[in-house]
């Protein structure tokens, strides 16, 4: 049997069924490796350090609660990665009631400005260092209202399909395809600015 | 192009379309040069994203990170015990003291109800003689008073022992 020393040699899977057994030094294990996402996805989202690290600890909490419910389906980075965009999402939700929904709002949901704006015919990343278009990337997230960074996040990063983020959205599979539309016109806009900045200096 | 189409367009790039939804709007990509443009535009995106979401490292040491969560994990599994002794009193307070108070109310009214509705019929004079002692008890509700009668049965004679039988009030 395993000791706690053995534990950064062993796989995810016997760390779960470790901790499932009520094993703490294990989920610690399980933290340590996949602290960096869980809180990554969580400032994705809420665009808020703060914020993001009272979510990603709330979600490594209600993990642990729910450790007997994992069945292994997914990889526990994956179901934890889950957890962590549900509790967002619902924190999210609490934020857009607690504020008057303002005009321009409105019209970024029906897409008033991305519908103006001409196709960017020019692949803005092209020749970009990783790192940098990761940076630029970053940038034009924080840039976007939430709910086209959301569902921007759950369909190129989660790999979700329109169905599951209606679903998680609590909205129609039109809405969650037009939120995509405009996000990726206003994306492809941001990084093409970015791009003209550079040029221009 | 109409909304719809470029949805349609999107659909495509994303593999969400089916067979013959698919060969549509390949015929309008073949056909339309702002169909093309709005496709390869779209595509960019999508293949920009594609693995290269932002690194972000979380801004705490691992200990301490860990330290938070623990002690909230101790916490609520610590909840469970404490709340066994808070849900008996939650009980004890929302089923067991109304039941109690309403079943004193019910015995007190149905007390008074008896009291009044159910008495049993009290004769206005009893007659309750012993051997050597004889006594007349009289009772009256409207005066709220009880006058016992005693006297000595030795010196009765029989006459008078006839006479209050046939009237008792006598």
């Amino acid at each position: 049997m395993a000791t706690p020393k053995d534990y950064p040699r062993l796989q995810d899977e016997a760390l779960v069924k470790a901790a499932q057994r009520g094993d703490m030094l294990a989920f610690e294990e399980l933290l340590a490796r996949h602290r960096d996402k869980i809180f990554a996805r969580a400032f994705s989202m809420m665009r808020n350090e703060n914020e993001a690290l009272d979510l990603s600890q709330e979600a490594w909490v209600k993990g642990w609660q729910r450790l007997k419910q994992f069945q292994g389906e997914s990889s526990f980075a994956t179901w934890m990665t889950r957890i962590v965009i549900n509790l967002c999402l619902d924190q999210l939700r609490k934020q857009k009631r607690q504020r008057a929904e303002s005009i321009e709002e409105l019209e970024e949901e029906s897409g008033g400005v991305e519908r103006q704006m001409p196709v960017v015919a020019v692949n803005p990343t092209e020749g970009m260092e990783r790192a940098e278009l990761r940076q630029r990337i970053d940038k034009a997230l924080g840039q976007l209202s939430y709910e086209h960074r959301t569902v921007l996040i759950l369909h190129e990063f989660e790999d979700l399909e329109y169905k599951e983020i209606a679903k998680r959205m609590q909205c129609s599979i039109g809405t969650v395809m037009s939120r995509l539309f405009y996000a990726r016109r206003k994306m492809a806009v941001l990084l093409a600015g970015y791009k003209r900045e550079e040029l221009d200096q | 192009m109409k909304h719809e189409e470029q949805l349609k367009l999107q659909a495509y790039l994303d593999g969400e379309l089916s067979g013959r939804e698919t060969r549509a709007v390949e015929e309008l990509v073949a056909r339309d040069a702002a169909a093309q443009n709005l496709l390869a535009e779209l595509r960019f995106t999508k293949t920009a994203l594609a693995g290269n979401e932002p690194e972000i490292k979380l801004p705490e040491s691992r200990e301490f990170y860990w330290s938070k969560i623990e002690r909230e994990i101790q916490r609520l599994e610590t909840v469970p015990a404490t709340r066994g002794t808070n849900w008996f009193t939650w009980w004890w307070r929302r089923y067991w003291i109304p039941f109690s108070g309403f079943a004193v109310m019910m015995a007190l009214l149905l007390g008074t109800v008896n009291q009044y509705l159910f008495r049993s019929p009290v004769l206005e004079e009893i007659d309750n003689p012993s051997e050597e002692t004889g006594a007349f008890t009289f009772r009256s509700d409207k005066e709220r008073m009880t006058v016992v009668w005693l006297y000595d049965r030795t010196e009765e004679t029989a006459s008078d022992l006839e006479d209050l039988e046939e009237d008792p009030v006598k």
